[in-house]
């Protein structure tokens, strides 16, 4: 009896500490004048203060990898936009991925991840690298259980999310609110266009001119990609497992086709392309310049112009510059 | 009253005694076993490298002659369907007890026992050759038997980047030179209901009627399913030639490994769900 009553004290005294201690307020989320619409995902997992700082941690978590050497931000370094300067993804052990790191920016008002698009929720994400052989090659019980261990994360989980048991949904939940924060306009670029008083010099006025004509159909709005597939005709990866967006969708008209990158940023995520056929920004101006690979599927604005963007080399100078202006130095902490 | 209560008790468990007796004789559910026969036609299919000389060899429709080194698909949302029309579903919804890896290089997996099935008559048995969409995550937490069972080593059935199950995982040889084929399907499904949505379904439903109805009570049956993977190539829906390459026509190694081209092979498989309801399956003896 006496027991009993113990346990019954003991057990109304943690309940009202759960209940006095859980406040977690959601952050005020900005939205960019010009980004497009938020991918619907986000009001369902709307960033919170703890939330996203568990979600920080858990990103640069090496505890995820079966050996403990491989975070999410071991390829998603905030200096290089959260991306990486490797042409393909280097995992677990050295394994090389499938493809080039893409980086993580303005995920909220993305429709499509990854390459191919095959993650439509930012929550669905965090799963794959964690189970994928080149990359962590471990499985989320197998990382609970080490991060059960932590006495840290048990009061980082509570904080977040009422009490402090770890689950698969709370990890995936807190690493994209994490992610959703990581936005960025605040370039040369944005600061003029909300008239802060900088101008573009000369050469990018032209530059950026010269990029409205030839790039801006793909590589619309403030986001500066439509979010559509494309096949551009880059040189192929001919890894068996690649197939661009057919992939996923299993439609010969997508076949090699990726994702517009956004450019916001982009002089930081050399090489470049779908597995980094490019060295450098200018390499792959000289490739559109020269001429793409022809494909049943190529994209029609480029066969309507003989499979070319023509550009002479001050165009090509004019455009890397205004490139540049694209550059939010604070977001990559520089 | 507390006597009363004795007496209760008493006699609540004499009837549970009288029901257990009973059941003895004539049992409410019993086992029902599932044995599985992976052919080429009539030939049972023996595994072998590229030039295993003991490997079962099989030619195309389009004259390619073929073998198998690696043979697994998985089978999930199992139904029974009663003499009168009613429907008894397996533990369909729990990957972990209704759901398995067929795998031709381990006997055991050969055979499915399907326990605590309900006393009756059957007629037809209907089950999914791979896993229906919403249970096709991964989801390690809820189905950990199934999901390290797909998992192994020895097994690989999973698509880490479609966070699904491969459904079908064939490796082997083609033509007379042996070159390397690879088949794998999964769905690559994603979106929820109301957002958008996109990607293939892999997923089959395969129907099979009994001819001989399965007795399940006194006795436990045993139905013997074959699997005709001559039908991989020469099916009721498409007949395949293979060819090796890395452009979006090519199709035998290792370029099934995305969705592209790859329902021609699933709909032979586990057949296109309008008039091919069973695939390379079929009912070859029901033991009762």
């Amino acid at each position: 009896m006496m027991t009993a009553i113990i346990l019954f004290c003991s057990c109304e005294k943690q309940e009202e500490e759960g209940t006095f201690q859980f406040d977690n307020p959601e952050l005020a989320f900005e939205l960019p004048a010009g980004f497009p619409a938020l991918n619907n995902a986000f009001y369902a997992n709307k960033p919170t203060q703890y939330a996203v700082e568990l979600g920080e941690r858990l990103f640069n978590e090496p505890k995820f990898s079966g050996n403990n050497t491989i975070s999410c931000g071991s390829c998603h370094n905030p200096n290089h936009a959260f991306a990486d300067n490797k042409p393909r993804a280097i995992g677990i052990n050295d394994r090389v991925g499938l493809r080039n790191t893409p980086p993580i920016q303005n995920m909220a008002f993305m429709q499509f991840y990854n390459w191919d698009g095959n993650i439509l929720e930012l929550e669905k994400q965090p799963l794959v690298p964690i189970i994928t052989h080149e990359e962590m090659n471990s499985s989320i019980l197998e990382v609970i259980a080490k991060l059960e261990q932590v006495p840290a994360y048990r009061d980082l989980f509570w904080k977040a999310f009422g009490d402090p048991e770890i689950t698969p949904e709370r990890i995936y939940r807190s690493i994209a609110q994490y992610e959703y924060t990581l936005v960025s306009a605040n370039s040369k670029y944005d600061r003029i266009k909300r008239q802060e008083g900088e101008q573009f010099t000369e050469t990018e006025a032209e530059g950026y001119r010269l990029f409205q004509q030839k790039c801006a159909s793909c590589h619309a709005t403030e986001l500066f990609t439509d979010q559509s597939f494309r096949n551009v005709g880059f040189p192929a990866n001919s890894d068996t497992q690649e197939a661009g967006r057919a992939r996923v969708t299993g439609l010969p008209a997508d076949y090699m086709q990726f994702r517009v990158p956004s450019l916001r940023n982009i002089v930081y995520t050399a090489p470049y392309g779908s597995f980094g056929q490019f060295a450098t920004l200018r390499d792959v101006l000289d490739y559109f310049d020269k001429g793409v690979s022809d494909a049943a599927n190529l994209d029609p604005l480029l066969k309507a112009n003989g499979n070319r963007i023509p550009l002479n080399e001050n165009e090509k100078e004019a455009i890397l510059s205004f490139l540049e202006t694209l550059s939010d130095e604070e977001f990559v902490g520089q | 009253m507390k006597n009363l209560k004795n007496y209760l008790t008493l006699s609540v468990c004499t009837l549970a005694l009288a029901a257990c007796s009973k059941n003895e004789d004539n049992p409410v559910a019993n086992n029902l076993e599932l044995q599985f026969n992976n052919t080429f036609k009539e030939q049972t299919i023996v595994l072998g490298g590229a030039n295993a000389s003991s490997a079962t060899k099989n030619t195309s429709a389009q004259g390619q002659v073929h073998h198998f080194s690696e043979l697994k698909y998985v089978l999930s949302n199992i139904r029974l369907i009663k003499a009168d029309g009613g429907e008894i579903p397996y533990n369909i919804n729990d990957l972990d007890k209704g759901a398995t890896v067929i795998d031709q290089a381990k006997a055991s997996t050969l055979r499915y026992v399907l326990s605590n099935v309900p006393a009756g008559a059957y007629k037809q048995l209907k089950f999914g050759l791979g896993v229906k969409t919403e249970l096709n995550t991964l989801d390690q937490l809820r189905f950990p038997a199934f999901y390290n069972t797909a998992g192994a080593n020895d097994t690989k059935m999973m698509w880490e980047w479609g966070t699904g199950y491969r459904f079908t995982k064939i490796e082997g040889f083609y033509d007379t030179d042996s070159k390397p084929l690879s088949i794998h399907t999964g769905s690559t499904v994603a979106g929820s209901e109301g957002n958008q949505t996109q990607g293939v379904d892999a997923y089959r439903e395969i129907t099979l009627d009994l001819a001989t109805q399965a007795q399940v009570g006194a006795t436990a049956p045993r139905i013997t399913i074959k699997a005709d993977f001559d039908k991989l190539l020469s099916g009721k829906t498409n007949t395949i030639t293979l060819s090796t390459g890395t452009s979006q026509s090519d199709n035998a190694t290792p370029n099934i490994h995305t969705a592209v081209q790859m329902l021609k092979f699933v709909d032979n498989l586990g057949g296109n769900g309008v008039n091919d309801l069973s695939g390379i399956f079929s009912v070859s003896q029901v033991e009762n």
